[in-house]
């Protein structure tokens, strides 16, 4: 009888596995981007695109930004796209990555209730935005939840309060009363549909708000305030240090970045909508909407391809 | 002839209680040696530590010819000459036919040597149509002769009954009065020890009788003597019911 | 619903029960003979070790994973593998945890089992090895039980099954790991409709434990 169990139990573990094990790592790029990249359904609109073409597959793990690039320092990815320029400048610097190159951009959002109770449709920036929210939420009229975990919009969050009030030091806003100001500590989506249950403002990136208004999770929330060049939102790619990991597959990582950066890339995230919206804008060095050049970093020999830009 | 059991100012404590006190004892090939007294007096834990599963605090336990410490492997081999019968009807989650051939197959019998000795076994205790059934599916009577026949199946030269009778009707004690003694006509050099509360069991069966009373061994004798002329004046009291403990 | 999802539901649950079905055998391979020896021998240290053992039934998945995370991370002492991110990598993750819950209920269900089955086991002649097994036979509800509850365990744990395996989409995205997704991206009724595959799928494996778990022993 144990053998018929063990026999049974063999053959489905067995069938599962000839399902789940995959081929070589040797066509595989890891990628690690932040949950908010995956979330906006980009990348499963781009990277088909690139998988055909070079013949490999892309593995996609998505997290904070904050792990995304420890994940670079330790080794653990071929390459990043993140949105956290500060941190990426440092990165960079300390000698984990190379190649940083500006990919794409879109926005931040201010979002808040119907009714506006600080009156942001009104501002005249974001920093204006911003105050308004700060003075109406110390004086009891309104509420703030923010992400304050080791998220982009967190790390912009803190520096748009920096921006407003030198003061505002990161330190300092960790201690802002909880009667108005709100530390949730979780998801974009979560922190959007806390400020719905509480009518509060928050700050988001715009693919998250158009899904969730989508899902119809937050009907009385709005956009009051965008299109700031305070609130872009910057992403690039960065390749991980291959002297440091020889392991990692140099090669193509530095294929994706110059696809990513080509005219046909950039062509190609532009034209994704979601809901309605364009949400971003290709941003990488040379590239307008009718450049017909681009540069090819690495020259392979006797692999065909088909032709770029 | 030499002495099964031999028990030499043997004493045995459990934390704070003394279960068995001094007791010498020696049983003989060819006896049942019956062994009586109150309950809580230290009838069972005479019987654990001659079935090496437990150890003495002081002087020696011999059992056919070998002081084994209870948990090394000679106190294994010693066992598998040694058969127990207890009070609750004891059987494995198993097949009758499997709980018979247990002790066989733990031994290395091959598989063509025990299916004959199972099935005789079967016979003898009348559940040949239980064979396949799950030995939990029997009644109390028959488990107790099916604990009987596991463990004598193997022949072993020690049988060690305690109260192995104590809850079943008369009928089936009756049945198993009779495989004991049986057992023991089969081969003149098996000995038996037997624990029983039963008086008139103890008359019938055993060739002689132990007292023990409070840990200590009171009186050892001939089954007719201990009933009808004892020598100390406890055994009176215990054998005509009058004793006060 | 399910056709729009974007990925391969099948692939996914056939994934989890690949993850699942490793660490609990795995898990049950190394816990049911330890939990049978700690429970049935007598040695120093007997007590604090169950306590150590039921203690971990509380251990908090979360650092099951961030052990296995900075063991297997290239920058790591076991980085040469090249297993982070990798199915192998969650089950490793989910075996630590389900190992206490094994061990544990099986010392439990050795040590229930009645005296008197024990006394005449050992009085049979049976060595401690022959012995212990054939206790671990007549313990056999409790420790099928062991089995289902490590399972059950494994199918749901999604904290360490992300941290370890990253919810790569063909890779390592498992059932709680895809709901958890997809509860993030405010798209409930995915995340319902994944919940009941992975009951479903759960209770096809619990009724076949039940079944052996009940199945009269002869």
């Amino acid at each position: 009888m144990i053998v018929v169990i063990a026999v049974v139990a063999v053959l489905i573990i067995g069938a599962a596995a000839a399902v789940v094990l995959t081929s070589d790592k040797k066509g595989s790029l890891l990628l690690a981007t932040t949950t908010s990249t995956q979330d906006s359904g980009l990348l499963d609109y781009i990277l088909p695109t690139f998988e055909k073409e070079y013949k490999c597959k892309v593995l996609v793990v998505a997290v904070g930004s904050g792990q995304a690039l420890t994940m670079g320092q330790n080794g653990d990815a071929d390459v990043l796209l993140v949105h956290s320029p500060s941190s990426e400048a440092t990165f960079v610097q300390n000698g984990y990555g190379t190649n940083r190159t500006s990919i794409m951009y879109n926005w931040f959002v201010i979002v808040g209730p119907d009714a506006d109770p600080a009156g942001t449709k009104n501002a005249t920036s974001a920093l204006d935005a911003f105050s308004r929210i700060y003075d109406n939420g110390t004086s009891g009229d309104c509420k703030f939840v923010s992400r304050a975990d080791n998220s982009g919009t967190y790390t912009k969050e803190l520096s748009l309060w920096a921006a407003l009030n030198s003061t505002y030091t990161k330190e300092n806003v960790t201690q802002w009363s909880s009667t108005w100001y709100l530390q949730a500590e979780t998801g974009m989506g979560a922190v959007l549909d806390l400020c719905e249950e509480k009518n509060a403002y928050t700050l988001s990136d715009d693919a998250t708000f158009y899904s969730r208004v989508e899902s119809g999770l937050i009907p009385h929330l709005n956009i009051t305030k965008t299109g700031d060049s305070k609130l872009k939102n910057q992403y690039s790619v960065i390749l991980v240090n291959s002297t440091k990991w020889p392991h990692i597959n140099a090669t193509l990582a530095k294929d994706f970045l110059d696809w990513m950066s080509s005219k046909a890339g950039q062509d190609l995230i532009k034209s994704y909508v979601l809901y309605g919206h364009q949400l971003f804008t290709s941003n990488a060095p040379g590239y307008t909407s009718t450049s017909l050049s681009h540069t090819r970093m690495t020259v392979a020999a006797s692999v065909p391809r088909t032709a770029r830009g | 002839m030499t002495a099964p059991v031999v028990l030499e100012k043997v004493t045995k404590r459990y934390e704070d209680v003394v279960a068995v006190k001094n007791v010498d004892l020696e049983t003989r090939e060819g006896e049942i040696f019956g062994i009586v007294g109150p309950s809580g007096a230290g009838k069972s834990t005479l019987l654990r530590l001659v079935d090496l599963l437990e150890a003495p605090d002081e002087g020696r336990v011999s059992v056919l010819e070998c002081e084994a410490d209870s948990r090394s492997n000679e106190a294994c081999t010693i066992r598998r000459k040694i058969g127990m019968v207890l009070q609750k009807p004891v059987v494995l989650n198993r097949s009758v036919a499997n709980n018979l051939g247990y002790a066989l197959r733990i031994r290395g019998w091959p598989e063509e040597k025990i299916m004959p000795a199972v099935d005789r076994e079967l016979k003898r205790l009348g559940l040949e149509d239980r064979r396949t059934k799950n030995a939990r599916t029997l009644s109390g009577g028959e488990m107790q002769r099916l604990s009987f026949s596991r463990s004598t199946i193997f022949s072993p030269k020690l049988l060690l009954l305690d109260e192995f009778a104590a809850n079943l009707d008369p009928a089936n004690v009756a049945i198993l009065e009779k495989l004991v003694k049986g057992y023991m006509e089969e081969d003149s050099s098996r000995a038996t020890i037997l624990i029983t509360h039963n008086l008139f069991q103890a008359k019938r069966m055993c060739d002689r009788i132990a007292l023990v009373w409070g840990g200590e061994v009171v009186e050892v004798a001939d089954a007719r003597r201990f009933f009808d002329d004892p020598e100390d004046s406890r055994t009176t009291a215990f054998t005509s019911g009058e004793a006060v403990y | 619903m399910a056709l729009d999802i974007g990925y391969d539901v099948v692939q996914v649950t056939l994934l989890s029960l690949y993850v699942s079905g490793c660490a609990t055998t795995v898990g049950s391979l190394i816990g049911i003979p330890l939990g049978a020896r700690i429970g049935l021998r007598q040695f120093g240290g007997k007590g604090l070790l169950k306590t150590i053992t039921y203690t971990m039934y509380g251990f908090p998945p979360v650092i099951s994973g961030l052990v296995i995370y900075y063991l297997l991370s290239r920058s790591g002492p076991l980085g040469s593998l090249g297993l982070l991110f990798t199915p192998t990598a969650m089950i490793l993750a989910e075996t630590l945890l389900v190992i206490p819950l094994t061990t544990g209920i099986t010392i439990s269900s050795v040590t229930e089992v009645d005296k008197a089955i024990k006394d005449t086991i050992t009085s049979l002649g049976t060595t401690r090895r022959q012995g212990e097994w054939t206790i671990m036979k007549e313990a056999w509800v409790g420790i099928v039980m062991a089995i289902m509850v490590a399972f059950g365990r494994c199918i749901a744990e999604v904290g360490a099954a992300y941290m370890v395996g990253g919810n790569i989409q063909g890779q390592t995205r498992v059932l709680t790991t895809a709901i958890m997704m997809e509860t993030r991206l405010g798209k409930f009724d995915y995340a319902v409709g994944l919940g009941v595959v992975l009951l479903g799928v759960a209770m096809a494996v619990f009724l076949f434990l039940k079944y052996i778990q009940e199945k009269e022993m002869l």
